[in-house]
């Protein structure tokens, strides 16, 4: 992966902003419906970030709670990144009891953080893709924590050095439960999302 | 007519005058966020505004509050990425006209306004 120096100026920023906004409106709708609740929708943070930051965020938000998190790449017209749901136990609790499931077996968790995790990336990176008439393929989401502590979560394969990061934190209405959505694009992203994005301007 | 765009993005905002169609006019000025947007609608400067709900300051939701409460003379048009059903319920429930989603097409823009009889044959 290329390290060229990335610069964000405010209309880049203005733009992912907005793009995001988009997308995650309707993974947000989607939630919604699969969990029959509100979701308060935040207005995504986004930053330029080294992978020391990164590691030190993640770290920072999770605090000394457990945390799950589910990963999965997407890549497509030379555009490449990583999407990131993390969730602590708490936030797991506040899903199973609004999903209806009774008994908290680790099974049915599990299948509800990956249902969350296909849902909220799958109609995000839709919605992001279809406003640029880009085709972006998805990966296999990997679990990287299951109550594991957010230490073993930061050990990543991926080499990379700085990325644009688009934070997303979605709150269910009358809940504590945070959903935390983290979305990496690689360096050599920013140019073509840029290009693409002046068509619409057009 | 005098129109009003308030959003945060100014590419949100690009997007909508690119869709406004032609017949409404070249009165048309912008907000950030829901307290400047108020300031120009509390001047009688805004017949139509389209207005976005997540933003910061004051959002689009406590913005309504107040055209609704300080009986406010503006027609709104909620602009948004929230499609939830409940936002929609929300928003109308709060006085607002229509609601569009995003991203924002002018054939969408002509048919809200050609539905409440906004898009006159004296305004071509």
């Amino acid at each position: 992966m290329a390290d060229q120096e990335l610069i964000l100026d405010e209309d880049s920023r203005d733009l992912y902003q907005e793009l995001l906004n988009v997308a995650m409106g309707r993974a947000a709708d989607m939630l919604a419906r699969l969990l029959n609740t509100f979701i308060e929708l935040p207005i995504p943070k986004v930053n330029l970030i080294a992978r020391s930051e990164l590691d030190m965020a993640l770290a920072s938000a999770a605090g000394k709670k457990n945390v799950s998190a589910v990963c999965q790449g997407f890549m497509g017209d030379a555009i490449s990144g990583e999407a990131l749901l993390l969730l602590t136990d708490a936030d797991i609790n506040d899903l199973i009891t609004l999903g209806g499931i009774g008994d908290q077996d680790s099974r049915n968790e599990l299948e509800l953080l990956m249902d969350t995790a296909n849902i909220l990336i799958g109609a995000c990176l839709k919605g992001f893709s279809e406003q640029l008439d880009i085709h972006l393929t998805q990966s296999q989401p990997e679990v990287l924590g299951h109550h594991q502590p957010i230490e073993r979560l930061l050990n990543p394969q991926t080499s990379w050095t700085q990325a644009l990061a688009i934070e997303i934190r979605y709150r269910l209405e009358n809940r504590a439960a945070n959903i935390e959505l983290l979305l990496l694009f690689t360096s050599g992203s920013l140019e073509i999302i840029n290009n693409k994005a002046q068509y619409l301007l057009e | 007519m005098k129109i009003l765009i308030c959003d945060d993005s100014s590419f949100a905002r690009k997007q909508v005058l690119r869709a406004l169609p032609p017949q409404l006019g070249q009165e048309i000025q912008q907000a950030q966020h829901g307290e400047e947007a108020l300031t120009i609608i509390r001047r009688n400067e805004a017949d139509l505004t389209f207005l976005d709900l997540t933003m910061p300051v004051m959002d689009g939701y406590t913005t309504l509050e107040h055209i609704q409460s300080e009986n406010l003379n503006t027609l709104v048009i909620v602009i948004s990425a929230d499609i939830q059903p409940e936002a929609q319920q929300r928003v109308q429930k709060l006085g607002a006209m229509d609601f569009i989603k995003k991203p924002v097409t002018q054939d969408k823009i002509i048919e809200v306004l050609s539905k409440f009889g906004l898009l006159t044959q004296e305004e071509t």
